[in-house]
C-alpha cells in the first residue's frame, strides 16, 4: 500500500449492505408500530378516561375540606395588658376556685403592700372586715 | 443475499410494488394529508417510503451494525409519527427527519458507552471488528482502511464526515440539522478529512 494515498484518491462508495427487500419491507413495519403505538395510546386514553371522572369528585372533595381547614377562624388572642384590673378580679372573684396552692401564693405576697386599686376595697370597709374577723383564734 | 445502496443526498428511488400511489407527494401535501385521520396512514407510509433509505444509511453509517441500524430507523419513524402534529413548518421536514436520526444515534452510542462502561476506544474497537468482518469490504485494502479511519473520528466528527462525504450534503443543510455554525462544521470536516488522511498514510 503507497504511503502517499489521499481520500480523494479512494472512490467514494457505501461498503455496507442490506437484505433483499429491507426496503420494500420496512414501510410495513414501522406502519405495524404505529398502529400497536396508537392501540396503546387508545387504551391510556380508555383506562384515564373513567379514571378522571372518579378522581375528579375525589379532588373537589379534597379542595373542600382544605378550604374548610384554612377557613375557620383562630381563638382571638387577649393581650392582659389592655384588660383593666376591675375586670380581671370581677372576673376571678366571679369563675375562679381557689386553691391550696393559691393561698401559699397569697403568704408571698404578705410581705408586699398591694395597692388599694388591686384589692378593690375601700379602707373602711377593710378595717370592717377585720374587726370581724378574729385572726388570733382562726386555725389554718 | 444482500443489496447494497448509495444514495448520497439524492432522494430515495421509490418501491415498485407498494399499495399505495408510486407518485411521491411534496412534504407539504404529505403534512397536509396526515393532519387529516382519513388519509393519515396513507400519508404516513407515503413519507416512510420517501425517508426511509436516507435515514437508514444515515444511521447504518454510524452504528455500522444492520440490526441496530434497522431498530433505530423504526424508532425514528415511530417518533416522527407521534410528532408531526407538532411539527411547525419553519424547517424543512427532512432536516428535521434528519435530526431526530441524528439524536437516536447519538444516544444510543452513549448508551451503549453508558452501559458496558467501556471507554472511547473500546466501542470504536469494537465498531471495528464489525467493519473487519463485514463481507462486503473482504478484499478491499482500501475500502477497509478508509472505513477504519472513519471510526477513530469522534462521534460528532464522525457524523459531519459522513453528512458531507457520503450524504453530499450542503453546509447549511448541516448546520439547520446539527445546530452548529457552518464555519465550525467546515472546520470540523476539514480536521477530519486531516485524521483520516494521517491515518491512511500509517501503515
Amino acid at each position: 500500500m503507497k504511503n502517499e494515498l489521499k481520500l480523494s484518491d479512494i472512490p467514494k462508495r457505501n461498503p455496507y449492505q442490506v437484505p433483499d427487500g429491507y426496503f420494500d419491507r420496512l414501510p410495513a413495519r414501522v406502519m405495524e408500530r404505529t398502529e400497536s403505538a396508537q392501540e396503546q395510546a387508545f387504551w391510556l386514553e380508555s383506562l384515564w378516561r373513567p379514571l378522571r371522572l372518579a378522581v375528579a369528585p375525589l379532588v373537589l372533595l379534597l379542595v373542600f375540606v382544605a378550604a374548610f381547614f384554612y377557613s375557620v377562624p383562630d381563638k382571638p388572642i387577649i393581650n392582659l395588658a389592655g384588660v383593666p384590673d376591675t375586670a380581671i378580679v370581677d372576673y376571678l372573684s366571679t369563675y375562679a376556685t381557689l386553691e391550696t396552692a393559691d393561698f401559699a401564693e397569697l403568704h408571698n405576697l404578705q410581705e408586699q403592700e398591694l395597692p388599694s386599686e388591686m384589692l378593690n376595697v375601700s379602707p373602711k370597709a377593710a378595717e370592717e372586715e377585720l374587726e370581724y374577723y378574729d385572726l388570733n383564734h382562726m386555725e389554718y | 443475499m444482500y443489496t447494497c445502496c448509495y444514495l448520497g443526498g439524492k432522494p430515495a428511488a421509490e418501491p415498485a410494488n407498494s399499495d399505495y400511489s408510486d407518485v411521491p407527494l411534496e412534504d407539504k401535501d404529505l403534512l397536509e394529508k396526515f393532519a387529516q385521520p382519513e388519509s393519515r396512514n396513507m400519508a404516513f407510509n407515503q413519507l416512510v417510503r420517501k425517508y426511509q433509505e436516507k435515514v437508514y444509511w444515515h444511521i447504518r453509517k454510524m452504528v455500522i451494525d444492520h440490526d441496530d441500524a434497522d431498530d433505530l430507523t423504526q424508532d425514528v419513524f415511530l417518533k416522527v409519527w407521534k410528532n408531526l402534529e407538532n411539527f411547525r413548518q419553519d424547517a424543512q421536514l427532512y432536516t428535521w427527519i434528519y435530526r431526530i436520526a441524528t439524536n437516536e444515534c447519538l444516544s444510543f452510542l452513549s448508551s451503549k458507552k453508558r452501559k458496558f462502561f467501556l471507554p472511547l476506544h473500546d466501542i470504536t474497537a469494537e465498531l471495528t471488528e464489525k467493519v473487519e468482518a463485514s463481507p462486503d469490504l473482504a478484499g478491499d485494502e482500501v475500502q477497509l482502511k478508509l472505513q477504519k479511519a472513519i471510526l477513530q473520528l469522534p462521534d460528532k466528527q464522525r457524523l459531519v464526515f459522513n453528512m458531507k462525504y457520503f450524504e453530499d450534503l450542503k453546509y447549511e443543510e448541516m448546520s439547520e440539522i446539527l445546530g452548529t455554525s457552518v464555519g465550525a462544521l467546515k472546520a470540523s470536516y476539514h480536521i477530519a478529512v486531516k485524521k483520516i488522511e494521517e491515518f491512511l498514510k500509517r501503515d
